[in-house]
């Protein structure tokens, strides 16, 4: 579904990430997991067109999106939970949730794609988010972090997304909404909705994905089924060891 | 008391248009921390251009024209003046841009219209009417409630549709918005199309009561500026206060101080606000997160 070959990035002349290279299979969870600082943030940026690639190639279903704008690639179906959360914190929990269907509300969606019906949509993130559901006509800006982190993810599902990018769902929140946030990722794999997830809990993010990336420095150092990596001696010493 | 009374009557017609000049800068700075400052010559070329197309069309039928020149003229500001300086960052490339591209328009109108100030055929009634005897020119009422209405229409497209929901969006997070599809460099020419759109109609309601000509739009677009300032580049409300603020101070002080005083006291406010509440009287505080 996803796939990003030799991928260079960076921010003006100071280069991140070295020649990258993954794939995210469709109906996949993939973890990227790394340390502070080792570049898991920038792949997720450079891969939804926030920032733009010095080199290499990221393909979506075989179709080369390398430099093209971030919206250009929102409409062509990649959905990117961002870092942080960014949630427009002057509009309404709804309001925040229709623009993450933009591209179906306005025929902007390439190909077709995620037509559907936004308002059912709706309806099912209110499902799988309550707390969303009870603050519908609130501002997103008055919502806690653990709500505006369900709100983020939420909105960027309205997208009817082919890819899913989600940045450290679980940064800055108490340990029970960590808990939460996992069980809902839980639950969109069980929907087989394709997701690349960079976290710092190395441990949770393994036990829920089919497969994970080591992410050092800018370069990958180990791969492999989520389950061998929890495994492995060198990740477990590395990543793992607080955690466990 | 009724001389007080009257004075505060013209002070709103004039305030209002303070107001919607305003508005239009707000809407520009709201998705692209970027001002117009040709702002008044958007407001001049849409009164001079509804001063031609008025002798074919009358008063009415003019307006949509206007109304879309505006919207073409800004859109032009944005892609000649501000779209490069928003692409490399760059802090006041825009300031210089825009009112360098002000001065060009003032120029192509002295050339076409010539430099006069010329007589703009009212629609309506040019007699006052009398209420409780403070005079009111029909034109003013319609100034008041033409500028209402522009401002309300704009918020209920914010609000209610899903296109001014993305302009909302873009002002609040601009890469966030890119991230939902969302073209924001469109969405950004767009806001200069609407800011100048507002200002052409702008001038077309105050021409009327005043006189129309290439030199109109400077005074009026440095005074909406003290405006904005005044009632805060982000409340949309504010800008209407603070137009009425300036609008009635100033007759005030024409008719009890002097004319010569005229323009000194809305200055004056505004240093004060400056010095005392940057934000302006309505404004919400901006800090800046590093």
């Amino acid at each position: 579904m996803l796939k990003v070959e030799k991928l260079v990035a960076g921010y003006g002349k100071v280069e991140v990430l070295h020649e990258l290279s993954l794939s995210v299979p469709e109906g996949k969870l993939v973890t990227l997991i790394g340390s502070n600082g080792a570049g898991k943030t920038t792949t997720l940026r450079a891969l939804s067109g926030m920032i733009r690639p010095q080199s290499g190639r990221i393909l979506l279903r075989d179709a080369d999106i390398t430099g093209l704008a971030s919206h250009e690639i929102a409409r062509r179906g990649m959905a990117h939970s961002p870092e942080g959360r960014r949630v427009f914190p002057a509009l309404s929990v709804a309001d925040n949730l229709l623009l993450g269907a933009f591209t179906r509300l306005t025929g902007t969606r390439g190909r077709g794609r995620g037509r559907g019906d936004v308002q059912r949509d709706l309806g099912r993130m209110f499902d799988i988010f309550p707390r969303l559901a009870e603050r519908r006509e609130q501002l997103a800006g008055t919502l806690s972090g653990g709500e505006q982190q369900m709100l983020a993810m939420a909105r960027a599902l309205m997208l009817s997304p082919e890819v899913l990018l989600l940045d450290e769902p679980s940064m800055g929140l108490a340990p029970k909404l960590v808990e939460e946030v996992f069980a809902t990722i839980a639950r969109l794999k069980a929907q087989r909705i394709t997701m690349l997830l960079v976290e710092q809990f190395a441990a949770a993010a393994l036990d829920v994905a089919d497969f994970g990336y080591v992410l050092e420095n800018g370069r990958l150092t180990a791969s492999g089924e989520a389950a061998t990596l929890k495994n492995d001696p060198a990740v477990r010493a590395a990543y793992l060891g607080q955690a466990h | 008391m009724q001389i007080l009374a009257q004075l505060i009557v013209s002070g709103i017609a004039v305030g209002m248009i303070y107001g919607v000049i305003a508005f239009g800068y707000q809407l520009t700075f709201a998705t692209s921390k970027t001002l117009n400052f040709g702002q008044g010559e958007a407001l001049m070329l849409g009164s001079l251009v509804g001063l031609t197309v008025v002798a074919f069309t009358g008063y009415w039928l003019m307006l949509p024209v206007v109304l879309a020149f505006g919207l073409l003229q800004g859109a032009v500001v944005e892609r000649l003046g501000v779209r490069q300086a928003i692409k490399t960052k760059s802090e006041s490339g825009w300031i210089m841009a825009t009112i360098a591209l002000g001065i060009i328009f003032k120029n192509l109108a002295e050339n076409i219209w010539g430099r006069d100030a010329m007589k703009f055929p009212s629609p309506l009634p040019e007699a006052p009417l009398s209420f409780a005897g403070v005079n009111v020119l029909p034109m003013e009422i319609v100034i008041v409630i033409g500028a209402i209405g522009m401002m309300l229409l704009v918020e209920l497209f914010n609000r209610r549709s899903i296109f001014g929901k993305a302009v909302v969006a873009t002002a609040n997070d601009r890469e966030a918005a890119g991230l939902m599809g969302i073209n924001t460099s469109l969405v950004i020419t767009f806001s200069y199309a609407l800011s100048s759109m507002t200002a052409a109609f702008a001038g077309v309601l105050v021409a009327p009561v005043t006189l129309t000509g290439a030199s109109m739009g400077s005074a009026l677009g440095l005074k909406a500026f003290a405006v904005a300032i005044i009632g805060g580049l982000s409340s949309g409300f504010g800008v209407v206060v603070g137009g009425l603020i300036l609008g009635i101070t100033e007759t005030l002080t024409g008719y009890y101080l002097s004319t010569g005083y005229k323009d000194v006291p809305g200055l004056v406010l505004l240093l004060l606000v400056l010095s005392f509440k940057p934000s302006g009287l309505f404004g919400r505080a901006s800090i800046k997160k590093v």
